[in-house]
């Protein structure tokens, strides 16, 4: 049997750390998230938001966190057992699985080790296809869950979900290849070392085409990930609360979860695809740490997202449509072409 | 025919640059950094309100401190709930400003329903709603007056207009929550 040598088990050990720390990160980003978005909610509503647990309602998260734990978890009656109980995992999964192949940086030196570090936990040159393809199974967790509840709410929620997530993806996936014409790759890496420079240099401003691309993969992504405008499968409306009406407990959780973690990975994709990903937007005399451009950006977008959320109304189920397939399917065929042409 | 192919172009133009959108973005913005008009009741700020308030009522004395009630009991035959109960008695000692008081005056105020009919039909002005509010309580008994209780002088005292928002002090003793407000340490309210 062949002994592995030292350097080979630390490469594995790195990538079960960088595992961990990633998934750590991910697991606790919610709580600030939902603290951030009621935040941000009652200002926008002239309210306050959180206020009385803890300073500036702080805490309120671990309270939020605290309460969901003690719920009682509910199966409905005449539920698929089985199916019910696993669909929050399908959803989850999936969202987490897309933090593979993302990477926060380049590589860096840990000190004392003096061991070169990748800020990601993989590589792979087909990245972007990794991620649309994992990121595209999260609807599974939807449908199964709004299928599996026995409820007539929960079933249209998962319907509404699936042919959004259809009308959708095709147009993201196009988006998606427009940034690749424009990179030359299909690793993430290389997209966001293609953008180095300055401003100029970022996919978003290839114009005339980058912020074409750049308003379809948002306006996409916004409907892939069910927030409004386009929040449809649990439109509290007319559908009590869409595909998680049945849900309570740690199972609701781990969809509020999925939820959460999907809009970070399409901020942290929207800053890499089309905004330069850690490249800092001028050139500038005192070094600044790429990871700080890197989440200010990812910040920004994350903050965008919620303000759109407070700022338009939920769009009617054949205006959804609509969107989808009049218009961003077509735009993106026609800024394929216009690509490609200046591409040549 | 023209003319509505024109509009349309102007209206292609703006759905392509998003118009309304970032319009809707610019309002949204404009409030979510403006400061926000959410009263912290009750930890630390209490609403004081103008002197037209219909809260609980009270029953005021003369300038010589004597009762202004007169017993004649038309707050009762004018109130349309029926939640006023008034006993008339004889006191010749200075007690009223005549010399018929209340031996009771009491007021059911879960039936009341603050419309102030009984502070009109008043001939002597004795009972006036008053600017207290919070009716909240664990019992029952709190929700009947007596009128030892309503003669006690106002927290807020006639003098002061009212209409803003004074520091507030939040207690939470085991005989019951209460808020204190502290009428020199007060604002406008912020819209
Ligand atoms: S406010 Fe109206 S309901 Fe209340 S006691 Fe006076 S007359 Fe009766
Ligand atoms: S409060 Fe006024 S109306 Fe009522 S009994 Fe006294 S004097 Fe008469």
């Amino acid at each position: 049997m062949m002994i592995p040598d030292i350097s080979t088990i630390l490469e594995v050990v790195l990538i079960a750390v960088k595992v961990v720390v990633v998934t750590m990160i991910l697991f606790g980003l919610p709580l600030p998230l939902t603290w951030l978005e009621r935040k941000v909610a009652g200002h926008i509503q002239v309210r306050l938001g959180p206020w009385r647990v803890g300073p500036h309602g702080l805490l309120q998260p671990f309270a939020d966190m605290i309460k969901l734990l003690m719920k009682e978890d509910i199966v409905p009656d005449r539920a698929d057992k089985f199916l019910f109980t696993i669909a929050p995992l399908l959803a989850m999964v999936p969202a987490f699985a897309v933090f593979v192949a993302i990477p926060f940086g380049e590589n860096i030196v840990i000190p004392v080790i003096n061991k070169e570090v990748s800020l990601y936990i993989s590589d792979m040159n087909v990245g972007i296809l990794y991620i649309l393809a994992i990121s595209g199974l999260g609807v599974y967790g939807i449908i199964l869950g709004g299928w599996a509840s026995n409820s007539k709410y929960s079933l249209i929620g998962g319907l509404r979900s699936s042919a959004q997530m259809i009308s959708y993806e095709i147009s993201i996936s196009f988006a998606v290849i427009g940034v690749v014409m424009l990179s030359n790759s299909l690793s993430l890496v290389d997209i966001v070392r293609s953008q180095g420079g300055s401003l100029l240099q970022w996919n978003f401003f290839y114009l005339p085409v980058g912020p074409v691309w750049c308003a379809i993969f948002i306006i996409g992504s916004l409907a892939e990930i069910n927030r409004i405008p386009f929040d449809l499968p649990e439109d509290e409306g007319t559908l009590g609360a869409g595909f998680h009406t049945e849900y309570s407990g740690m199972k609701f959780a781990l969809f509020m979860l999925a939820e959460y973690v999907a809009m970070v990975s399409v901020s942290v994709l929207t800053v890499i695809l089309f905004f330069g990903g850690w490249n800092s937007p001028v050139p500038l005399p005192i070094p600044i740490p790429p990871i700080f451009w890197f989440v200010a950006k990812v910040a920004f977008f994350i903050y965008f997202f919620m303000w759109v959320r407070f700022t338009l109304p939920r769009y009617r189920y054949d205006q959804l449509m609509t969107i989808g397939w009049k218009i961003l399917i077509p735009v993106s065929l026609v800024t394929i072409l216009i690509t490609g042409f200046m591409r040549i | 025919m023209s003319d509505k192919k024109g509009i349309d172009i102007l209206d292609l133009i703006k759905k392509v640059l998003f118009t309304d959108f970032v319009k809707g973005l610019k309002v949204t913005l404009g409030y979510n950094i403006s400061k926000s008009i959410t009263h912290r009741y009750p930890d630390d700020e209490k609403w004081i309100p103008y002197r037209r308030f219909r809260g609980v009522h009270t029953l005021n004395r003369d300038e010589n401190g004597r009762e202004l009630c007169v017993a004649c009991e038309l707050c009762v035959k004018a109130c349309p709930t029926s939640c006023i109960t008034v006993v008339p008695m004889e006191d010749d000692t200075g007690r009223g400003i005549a010399d018929r008081v209340a031996k009771v005056w009491r007021v059911n105020l879960v039936r009341c329903l603050f419309c102030g009919y009984c502070e009109d039909a008043c001939p002597t002005r004795a009972v006036r709603l008053g600017r207290e509010y919070e009716l909240a309580c664990s019992d029952f008994r709190c929700t009947v007056r007596n009128r030892e209780d309503l003669l006690m002088p106002q927290p807020v005292p006639e003098s002061i207009e009212g209409g803003i928002v004074a520091k507030a002090k939040f207690e939470r003793p085991l005989s019951g929550i209460k808020v204190t407000a502290d009428l020199k340490v007060t604002k406008k309210r912020a819209w």
